[in-house]
């Protein structure tokens, strides 16, 4: 069975840029480019890992890490963080929101995303 | 809301640090994906196809970013050097529509300029009105609605003598907490986070080249979407016509 992967990022060619790595990488990838739209693709496509950017247009990432937790049959599915923001989000704060691995947006190479997509996927 | 006031007044050095912050923070999301552009080039299993694709957006993106050093750069400058003059808006509209119209495309987008007929000219400087809406343009190609077009459009206010030059963008609205922080912030002349990715640089830049016009920007909350607009006076030597 293909592993699915939500990527939910509002940069375009940036979004493009991760689904085409994930997709090189075996997965079965879906986009959501805000908040909204990712609550309705998560729902539906029901992923194993969701690779998620922390500053997004219009309802935050926050409230989406909220919104998947109030849901117990998606309160599992674990998060990747992908920010420019790494540096100032400890791993231990949101952690309880399924958050399982964070990416600095600067210093992440493309294997990188695949490493901790499938990090996560597997534990 | 109206923009206008006292940026920076007594503020000069406080503003400037802020300023180098925020330019800093604006210039690390282009300098992010193109890195990550740059080490995807890399990759053997891409297409030719895929590489030019590539090498275009990464085109785009440089030049992205060299515009907003050099509107820095501009915005540094004494008001006294932008010259001023009749300015059809249209046209620059238009200017920014052709401008605009290659990467709009690549993002399977349209921008289109909304015709208003018997506008009268306004006192600007064009080439700073054009920044201003190039500006304005290129923020909601990034973050409006990934569907929806984005419409430049022209209004006179007859009543206060102005022209009004908007960009209308359509997509997820900003929470209510986001734009009064906004709406506080740009009336102090601060940069602000006018969009989540954004430092709003573009929007304090876009206020400088405003106020160097006489003019000011302003911006408008919308169930789907925003407008974030330029005012500037009318010509009145030649509206008299």
């Amino acid at each position: 069975m293909t592993e699915r992967v939500v990527v939910v990022e509002d940069d375009v060619w940036l979004a493009e840029h991760y689904l085409r790595v994930l997709r090189r990488a075996g997965y079965e990838t879906y986009h959501a480019g805000h908040a909204l739209g990712a609550i309705d693709i998560i729902d539906d496509v029901r992923p194993h890992a969701v690779l998620l950017d922390v500053l997004l247009t219009g309802t935050t990432a926050l409230a989406l890490l909220h919104e998947l937790r109030s849901h117990a049959d998606l309160a599992g599915i674990p998060i990747v963080l992908a920010t420019n923001l790494a540096d100032q989000i400890d791993i231990e704060d949101v952690a309880s929101y399924g958050v399982k691995r964070i990416l600095d947006k600067a210093t992440m190479h493309p294997d990188d995303i695949v490493a901790a997509v499938r990090g996560v996927v597997q534990s | 809301m109206s923009l206008s006031g006292s940026p920076n007044e007594g503020g000069g050095v406080v503003s400037r640090v802020s300023t180098i912050g925020v330019a800093a923070h604006e210039l690390k999301s282009p300098l992010v994906l193109l890195r990550q552009l740059a080490l995807e080039l890399r990759s053997e299993s891409l297409t030719d196809a895929e590489r030019d694709r590539l090498a275009w957006q990464m085109t785009h993106i440089s030049e992205k970013a060299l515009r907003l050093t050099s509107d820095l750069t501009k915005a540094e400058s004494q008001p006294a050097l932008f010259a001023l003059e009749p300015v059809n808006p249209l046209d620059v509209a238009r200017d920014v529509r052709t401008e605009l119209q290659g990467i709009y495309a690549a993002h399977g987008r349209k921008l289109d300029v909304r015709r208003v007929r018997n506008l009268p000219p306004v006192i600007a400087n064009r080439d700073l009105l054009r920044r201003i809406l190039l500006n304005f343009a290129d923020n909601a190609l990034h973050y409006g609605d990934v569907e929806g077009a984005v419409q430049l459009q022209a209004q006179l206010i007859r009543e206060r003598s102005i022209i009004r030059l908007s960009v209308r963008d359509f997509g997820p609205h900003m929470p209510v907490k986001s734009w009064r922080k906004l709406v506080d912030t740009l009336s102090e002349g601060q940069p602000v986070h006018a969009r989540p990715q954004s430092s709003g640089l573009g929007l304090y830049i876009s206020n400088e080249f405003a106020r160097a016009m006489n003019g000011s920007i302003g911006a408008i909350r919308h169930a789907d979407g925003a407008s974030f607009y330029v005012e500037l006076p009318v010509s009145r030597q030649l509206s008299l016509l």
